[in-house]
């Protein structure tokens, strides 16, 4: 008889934390491609420490995030029709999530400011569809998920080709594909109709972020120095470190604990210094990644004057059920479902980027 | 206090595989309506004797921290040092009784990042 794999106890699922430091006016720093490339964003905090009021231009800049809209019981068949290609998806950026769906479970569709559909489907329906697709990287050996990719602003995909009808069929007849989905669009200052009038036939609703405002008081801060992404014992902490206590401060730990409380053991990293009061936002909503470019912008802005914090950070989260991470690349939900990302900045316009995802996932850019 | 400005940082990058430290849970605590519910200390002696229901006296010695405890909803955040992931996350599933009332331990969300605790799109609720 064999022993049991005790080991397998002891295992964790794979998961990856992805650490780069930069410098933010470096003309060949890639981090707002990485801001560019994550598309489905479904909360955005940030934290700036010694700071009790926000100054103006970072209060317009976060009313500016823009609203959204959420289309109830639309078929997927639309967003092919080549009125909606040409009004918005070649006219802008344009963002589309199925809302409420699980990708773990259910079919689950998504639509890139790039113009590529991304129909992530179940077995069966993949069948019934009847559209080339290649089988998940995450289902293992039996196959029981398909990705399907479609590019609406492919040369072939003109109104009268054979792919467009085909696509058109399998998606209106073949085998109609409902979802409820939440919609952006962004365009840089083209006139033309608005998503709320092209969908004021379906159920539409626009939608605001929901934005809260926190003064933190005396809080703990590690301290960092931005060329240390590894820290010095004594001087400054490192990244998993920070990403650590910065969790702990967005979930409202308690961080003065004692080694031996019976309790909880977790304290602020060392060295640390106590800042009186801290500045909290946090945004909700489907917030595309143009306006965390100009968040993250004007956050860069903040130091331009004198301040007394040495950094700030900023906090990205990513929908747990989108079908791609960042860029293309495939994403599921396993046992999180986590695709997040975080920005300290410092006050030289150095940065700090963290990228972290969890089992079904490829590694961050 | 004055501070040295370092040099611009040169551009680093470090990738991290299945490297962290800990794990953490979301969990809550499921009980009959009335009767009294569990203190912070009686919540994580709960948790500890399902740890050792299980996996004995050494599973009750697995280091688990109640980072945070809300008494209203009986709901915590869990943090367990990664390789008492299984161990802790089984004890829970198979509790059964507190106070030899009926209980059970939801799971809601877990992650190596306590990050991703803090923002959950499955429980994003639009108006």
């Amino acid at each position: 008889m064999s022993v049991p794999p005790l080991r397998r106890l002891r295992q964790v699922p794979r998961h990856l934390l992805v650490c780069e430091k930069g410098h933010a006016r470096h003309a060949r720093s890639r981090h707002a491609a990485h801001v560019q490339e994550h598309a489905y964003n479904c909360r955005v905090s940030f934290l700036i420490p010694e700071c009790g009021i926000l100054p103006e231009v970072l209060k317009n800049t976060i009313a500016d995030v823009g609203e959204y809209y959420l289309v109830r019981n639309l078929s997927v068949h639309e967003l092919v029709a080549h009125e909606f290609i040409d009004a918005f998806v070649k006219k802008g950026s344009c963002y589309a999530l199925t809302y409420n769906t699980k990708i773990d479970q259910d079919n689950t569709a998504a639509l890139l400011p790039n113009g590529k559909l991304i129909l992530s489907v179940d077995k069966d329906t993949y069948e019934e569809l009847g559209l080339q697709g290649r089988p998940s990287q995450y289902s293992g050996k039996k196959v029981m998920r398909y990705i399907i990719t479609i590019d609406l602003t492919d040369s072939g995909f003109h109104p009268d080709s054979k792919k467009h009808n085909r696509v058109l069929w399998a998606l209106k007849e073949k085998k109609p594909l409902e979802f409820d989905f939440l919609l952006a669009w962004y365009n840089t200052g083209a006139e033309g109709s608005t998503l709320m009038s092209y969908f004021s036939k379906n159920q539409i609703q626009a939608l605001k972020p929901k934005i809260t405002f926190n003064t933190l008081r005396d809080l703990q801060c590690p301290v960092l120095q931005s060329n240390e992404l590894q820290g010095k014992p004594d001087e400054s902490c490192s990244t998993e470190e920070l990403f650590e206590w910065l969790g702990a401060v967005l979930n409202q730990v308690s961080l003065d604990n004692k080694s031996s409380s019976f309790l909880s053991t977790y304290c602020c990293p060392q060295p640390n210094t106590i800042v009186e009061k801290a500045f909290l936002c946090t945004i909700t909503g489907f917030i595309i990644p143009e306006k965390i470019i100009q968040l993250l912008e004007q956050l860069c802005c903040y130091f331009g004057e004198p301040k007394l914090a040495y950094w700030l950070t900023l906090t990205v989260h990513g929908f747990a059920d989108s079908p791609v991470s960042w860029r293309e690349s495939e994403h599921g939900f396993h046992k999180g479902g986590e695709n997040l990302y975080n920005f300290v900045i410092f006050r030289n316009l150095d940065y700090w980027l963290q990228m972290a995802v969890g089992t079904n996932d490829d590694c961050p850019p | 206090m004055a501070r040295a400005e370092p040099p611009a940082a040169t551009f680093e990058r470090r990738v991290l595989r299945s490297a962290a430290e800990h794990h953490y849970l979301r969990v809550r605590l499921e009980l009959p309506d009335g009767g009294a519910r569990p203190s912070v200390a009686q919540f994580k002696q709960l948790v500890v004797s399902a740890l050792r229901e299980l996996h004995g006296e050494v599973g009750a010695a697995l280091p688990v921290d109640v980072l945070i405890y809300e008494e209203k909803t009986l709901s915590a955040i869990l943090r367990v040092i990664s390789s008492g992931l299984v161990k802790l996350w089984s004890a829970l599933t198979l509790l059964g009784f507190y106070q030899n009332r009926r209980c059970a331990f939801r799971v809601l969300q877990t992650s190596p990042f306590l990050l991703a605790l803090s923002g959950n799109s499955r429980e994003l609720v639009l108006d």
